[in-house]
This record gives C-alpha cells, structure tokens and sequence, in this order.
C-alpha cells in the first residue's frame, strides 16, 4: 500500500486543494493535517476576533453614522423638496458616503434592518449619477430611509439560530416575489392594454417596464412548468415559430415588424399566463436552497442570454434585463445576510463589495432616467460588465454553503 | 486516512473537509504557513518518484529550456485590480495550484455538495504529463500607459518593450501583448487545458483574459520538430545545448533587476502561413526558402542537419542565410497553431506561433526580426498577425510565490 500525505490549501472564494503524493511518508502526512488544523483553527479565531471586535465597536460607531446619516437625508428631504438638482445629487454622494463609513458594523449586528436601509439607500445615491432626478419616487425613498434609520437606531441584537435566520430570509424573500408579482401583473395589463390599442409608444415604454418586474423573480417563474417557456421564450427557443407567445413575440411586433396587427391574441394570451403565474406563486412554498439557487441563476442569466444582446434581440434593452437580473439576486443575497453573518462573513463583505461596483458601473449606462441600448455599448464595456459579474457569480455560488 | 492501491498517482487524492467556513477566512493572510506546508511533501514526492512530473521550483522557471512537451496554450491577461494585496493573492492562488497540478494533484472536488467543486475535475485519472507553467510580464504590468498602478516601475527590465513595428506587420492588437503571459505545455492537452482552465478561474476579478492561444509541436523524442512547412524549426538549439550555453543564450543576468537575473525573455509572434499557396510551391522552391533540404534538415552546402552553414551555398534571402548572418543565437520553443477557415477562400488559418527565449531580446531577437521581416524569402508565404515580449522571472524557491520578488521587491 502506498502511503500517502494531504495538503490542505484554502484558495480565495473557498477554494481548497489536496494532493497526493507517493512517497511520502506518515510523519509528512501527520504533519500536514495538524498544520492544515490549526491554520483552519487560526482562520476561524480571526473570523471571530473580527466579528466580536466589530460588534463591541458597533453600538457607538452605528449610533454615530445613524445620526448623521438621518441629518443628511433631512438635508435631502429640503432639497428634494426645492426640487435643488445639485443639491439632492451631492447629497445621494454624501448619504452613501456615510453609509459605507459604518454599513459593515451594521451588516455584523443588525442585519435585518441593514436589509432595509440599503433598500432605501441605493436608489438615493444611483440617483445621484442619473442626470434625470424623479422627485416622487426620491421623496418617498427618503421618508423610508428616515424610518429605516430611526428603526436601526432603536434595534436590539437578535438571538435567532440558524435555521430561524434562514426561515425569516425565506419569509423576507417570499414577500419580495409576491411584491414583483403583483407590479408585473399590473404593468402587463398595461402593456397589453396599450398593444390592443394600437398604442405602440406607449406599449414601448410598458414593455421595458414589465420586462423589470419578470426578470427580478424570473427562477421562480421557471418552477412553474411551461409557464415561463409561453411568457419569456424568445424565437430561438420554440420548436413551432408559430406557436410562440409571449413577451418576446409582441416585442419582435414593436421593434422589427412595426406593426401591432394580428398582436390582440399575444397580448390576451400573456395577459392570462401572468395571472396564472401570479396565482401559482401565491402558494408556492419556497424552499431556501431554491431561493440560493434562484439567485444564482439570476446572475448565470446575465452573463449568457443578457450580456451577449440575445434576450432582447429587437428592442435591445437588454441592459435594463441584467440590471433586473442583478437586483433579483441581490435580493436573495440581502435575505440571507443575516445566516451569512452566522458563519460567512467574509462572504458577506466581499458580496456587498462587489454589488456595489456592480451597480455604480451599471448607472454608468443611464442617459435621460433609462439605461442605453445594448447595441450602443462597445466591446470593452460589455467585457467590463462581464467581468464583474464573474467576481457576483463566483461570490454567489458560494453562498449554498450557509444552507 | 484512506489508503489506495500501489500504481495510482491522481487517484491517490484525498476528499478533505475544512470547517465550515475556514476557506474564505484562510485568504492570503493564512498562506505562508501552508504554502510552506504544501511545497515540501508535494515536490519531494513527485521528484524522488514520478518522472512524468517536472518541478515547480529550482534555479530556473520550468518551461524554458524544457524539452518542449507536446501540446501548449499561451495566455495573456490585463490586471483589472487595483489593489496589490488582491493581486498577490492571485499569483499565491496561481503559485499554489501550479504546484499541486504539476505534481499531479487536483484541488477539491466536492465535499459540500451545494456549492461548486473547486477544481473541475477533467484531470482526476491523469498523470501529471510533464506539465509545465511559466510566468512573463509585459510592459504594462510595470508601466501602464505612463501610470505605475503597483509601484512597480522602477522594477521593470532593461530590455522589456514591445517589440517595435516591423515591415509587413498585420498585427492584431485584441491577440497581442498583455499585463501577464501563462506558457502552459503539457504531453497531453487534457492536462494543459486543464491548468489554463482553472488559472483563469482563479484570476476572477483580479485579472481577465486578453487572449489565449493554442498549439501543438511533435516530433520523436530526440528530434528536432517540423512545423507546417514541413521543415525542421529550431536546429540551432543544439548550438548551445549546455548549462554554459544556457547562460550564454538564454538567462538574462547583470544590468537586470534581480529578480529577472535567471529569468529570460519570451518573445512571442503568431506567424499565419499560406499553407494553401506553400503546398503549390514545388520542393526545389520550398528548400531555396529555406536554405536547407526538407528531408535530412541539412543547410545547402552540408550533410547533416547540425553541420555549420556556409553562407556562400545560401540563397542570399533565404532564412537560414539571414538568421547566421545577424551571429545570433536564440532558444526557439515553437508551436504549430491551427484556427478558423476563412469562409471566403476556404482556405485554414493555421502556421507558427514562434515562441523563442533570450537573455537581451535587443541584440539576440528584434535585429534578427527586422532583418526577416524585410528581406526573408519566407515573408511571401507568412503574415505575422500577433506579438507580445514578456520578462519571465527567475526560478521560484520554496514557500515563495510568483511574482513576490517584483511585488515585495
């Protein structure tokens, strides 16, 4: 029998590596795993010695950046009021800013209401790169960012184990979904209300619109059968072209054919098929590996069908597509912060990380409030797209180990 | 600990859990102990008793003066980071997985079944196929468009610039040069394939990929292998065949920056050749080309593959009588490529990458190209389409990672 030794190696993102040898013999063998044992043992006293130092200095440093982080959004609340374009641009500045000061200590202690003050938080800043400022939808943003705040700064630390913390990322999501769900079901009658019509401007902009909506939860819809294949399917992916429905078959209408004529039963068909999906998801017990998973295939999505200019062949927006894609997962990724903070922290920072740069290279693409058509990207910035979201996907496929 | 039967070398690896957790925690702060851990055993092991392996560590960078093995891929990355402590880690991630996989090892494939196996997989029944990676830096990995992004610039090699433009240059800027260049050769393609893959992966968001190359060189061992022409590629070789030659020819040494003295440098150029239009060419034709007799690979005027050559036989632009000429000696490890038909002709792109290692690329490499690029009879059958020159550092000791002694220089 050959002997044979082990080499633990933990490469970033989890990775590890064994070997084996031949002749090695079973002093190198003993020595390697009690090596390989306390680097694991070392590895896990710094991952606590972070988390307990974060913690016991978080209770000052969050009250701190609380305080001026609801100063700055009442500063905002003034200016958005004024309708103060610059001002409100420099403060979406200065509000991420403080926010990124001690948003890790409050990722560590508080993560369930860390969730709702990045929900808040994000659109105030994005908005501070779009050159077209919504004051209606700022306004209400801010008024939640204030109660998201004022509730950060009154939480308690939570007890919970680690199933409960995955059952309440569950929760947390499922009500997400039924949320998408309702706004899809409700863009779609508009769409399909403007495609009968004969309203093709108006069907244009309801298009892009609902487009969000499905493409934020779009997993979910794949659990439903064929549900998924007669709302998304694009030409290239039915056997009988003339059995496709769906979104992509009214798109090819608006944007190639330019015409809406024989549309009417497209439109009543998918009108239908998103009732249907709605009302299955409505009971649709999910499961959290299915909710991991889903997140993960938000993000595979992306850097296939969107990022190559496939999904949206005729109207192009597939920018707006990945974009949805990304925050679908950044969703599931917000839910389950508190299980990752349990045992993955690093995880988490990384995640946040990489979200972040995700979505400020993404606002780049923003011109008059919409993001540009695929076909006006260069090659270079596809690539950049790409690449960050290889680092998200990386990232999220990792996630699967709090399950 | 599981024992396995005699005989089994990749399928000796062992399913290994680490606590939950550990991995990302471990990053590179964690590493000097088990780099250290892992270099010892590994490399012992597959010195003492496994010949298809070739050692990671040593004076020199495998790879080289290797005898080339069968299959290559040549890879080239822009550094995307800003950070130097990331990019580190991916040249200590590089390092360690170069010395697990040239030692025949594979990383984890699956212990937690929810998230991906960390290693793909494809060499688990494989031997380590004399597997070999190098590492070369490009220009502007020291200086990027004037911007020293690591503070590294100073630390840039005497010679290191991109080869200047030659005549008849049709060069392809998306399949030329880079920040870092990976030479992966292996005897079984699998096996090569493999490292880029998984080098690549690890490279996610510190690095991305310009561009990859694949090729192929055979010959029976002993011989000197012919590219697509047909004829011999790189008989001179033999002329300085020594560790005295070696140093003469291939090792770059005073007036470098230590951590190139040792090192060499590569200088690669992706050679398309009209095989199409060769093939037509009659063999008197072909041989006046080249100066030599396609057979036996002797220059004109001689019998023997290795006898010297007398300009005065030669042609006066044929390759060989312009390659003595500039009194040059260079290490060639070329590699045949085959890509694409072009759907117009149908004609198959296909030719040389010629891959050659120098200690000063200025007087050994770029006269000698200038001089073919002008006057070679070779230039009527041959476009170059891609170049690149990097600086490959010296051999990597134990417990040190690639790129260290630049990074920590």
């Amino acid at each position: 029998m050959k002997k044979t030794f082990l080499n633990v190696l933990a490469l970033a993102g989890v990775m590890a590596l064994a070997a084996c040898g031949n002749d090695a013999n079973e002093a190198d063998s003993g020595n390697g795993a009690t090596t390989a044992a306390s680097a694991t043992a070392s590895a896990q006293a710094s991952a606590s010695a972070q988390a307990s130092s974060s913690a016991s200095a978080a209770p000052g440093a969050i009250q701190d950046g609380s305080a001026k982080l609801l100063e700055e959004t009442r500063k905002l609340q003034d200016a958005i009021d004024k309708q103060d374009a610059e001002d409100v641009k420099a403060l979406g500045k200065s509000i991420n800013d403080i926010w990124l000061s001690y948003e890790n200590a409050v990722r560590q202690s508080f993560p369930l209401e860390y969730t709702d003050v990045e929900k808040y938080e994000m659109p105030i800043f994005s908005a501070s790169a779009y050159d077209k400022i919504d004051y209606a939808a700022l306004k209400a943003n801010a008024a939640s960012l204030i109660d998201a705040v004022t509730a950060l700064q009154n939480a308690k630390p939570s007890a919970a184990n680690a199933s409960e913390l995955l059952a309440k990322a569950v929760e947390k999501y499922q009500s997400y979904v039924s949320e998408q769900m309702d706004l899809l079901a409700a863009q779609t009658q508009s769409f399909v209300d403007a495609v009968k019509a004969g309203n093709a401007d108006q069907a244009k902009l309801d298009y892009a619109q609902a487009r969000i909506y499905y493409e934020r939860i779009e997993p979910i819809a794949e659990s439903f059968g064929d549900l998924d294949p007669k709302i998304d399917a694009r030409l290239a992916d039915v056997d009988d072209p003339n059995a496709w429905t769906g979104f992509h078959r009214i798109e090819k209408a608006l944007w190639a054919d330019n015409s809406l004529a024989g549309q009417d039963k497209y439109a009543d068909q998918l009108m239908t098929d998103v009732k249907e999906l709605q009302k299955q998801a409505q009971g649709y017990e999910l499961e959290p590996k299915a909710m991991v998973a889903g997140a993960m295939e938000l993000l595979n999505e992306a850097a296939t069908s969107k990022i190559t200019g496939e999904e949206e062949l005729y109207s192009h927006i597939d920018l707006v597509d990945l974009a949805a894609n990304v925050e679908g997962s950044k969703t599931v990724y917000l839910a389950i912060i508190p299980a990752l903070n349990e045992s993955h922290d690093d995880l988490a920072v990384k995640l946040d990380e990489a979200f972040q740069s995700m979505e400020q290279s993404l606002a780049g693409f923003v011109k008059d409030g919409q993001y540009i058509s695929y076909t006006e990207l260069t090659t270079d910035q596809i690539r950049q797209i790409s690449d960050q979201l290889s680092v998200l996907s990386n990232l999220m496929s990792q996630t699967a180990a709090i399950l | 600990m599981e024992q396995h039967p005699p005989g089994m070398t990749r399928k000796d690896f062992l399913k290994l859990s680490v606590a939950a957790g550990a991995g990302l925690a471990i990053g590179a702060s964690g590493l000097g102990a088990i780099l250290n851990l892992n270099g010892k055993p590994a490399n012992k092991a597959s010195a003492e008793s496994n010949d298809d392996a070739i050692p990671l560590y040593g004076a020199h960078q495998p790879g080289i003066v290797t005898p080339p093995q069968t299959y290559l891929y040549l890879a080239s990355f822009r550094v995307t980071s800003k950070s130097k402590a990331d990019l580190a880690g991916m040249f200590k991630d590089w390092t360690r997985f170069c010395d697990l996989s040239m030692a025949g090892g594979t990383m984890r494939t699956g212990d937690n079944p929810l998230v991906p196996p960390s290693d793909t997989g494809e060499t688990l029944d494989l031997p380590p196929s004399k597997l070999t990676v190098t590492f070369g830096f490009g220009p502007s990995f020291f200086l990027d468009e004037g911007k020293d992004r690591f503070g590294i610039a100073r630390l840039a090699p005497k010679h290191l610039k991109d080869i200047p433009r030659m005549a008849r240059d049709h060069l392809d800027p998306s399949i030329s040069g880079g920040d870092i260049c990976l030479q992966v050769c292996a005897n079984d393609q699998q096996v090569a394939f493999h490292a880029i893959r998984n080098l690549i992966r690890l490279s996610t968001g510190i690095a991305s990929l310009n561009w990859m190359q694949e090729g192929f060189a055979s010959g029976k061992p002993g011989t000197t292998p012919r590219n697509l022409f047909g004829f011999k590629d790189g008989t001179a070789n033999a002329l300085h065949d020594s560790p005295d030659g070696y140093d003469r020819v291939v090792w770059a040494d005073e007036g470098e920056p230590d951590w190139l003295r040792g090192g060499s440098y590569l200088a690669y150029r992706k050679i398309r050749m009209k095989l199409e239009s060769w093939d037509r060419t009659s063999l008197a034709d072909q041989e006046d080309t080249f100066g030599r007799h396609k057979v036996s690979g002797a220059a004109y005027g001689a019998k023997g593959e290795f006898d010297p050559v007398d300009l005065s036989s030669q042609p006066v632009n044929a390759h060989v009588h312009l390659a003595k000429q500039t009194k040059q000696q260079m290490h060639r490890r070329a590699y045949s490529y085959t890509d694409k038909v072009d759907p117009r002709t149908g004609n198959v792109d296909a030719g040389l990458l010629f891959i050659s290692y120098q200690r000063n690329p200025d007087e050994q490499f770029i006269r000698m190209l200038r001089l073919m690029q002008s006057k070679d009879a070779l230039n009527e059958y041959v476009d170059h389409v891609a170049s690149a020159m990097f600086a490959c550092p010296t051999g990597l000791r134990e417990g040190t990672y690639i790129g260290q002694n630049i990074l920590e220089g």
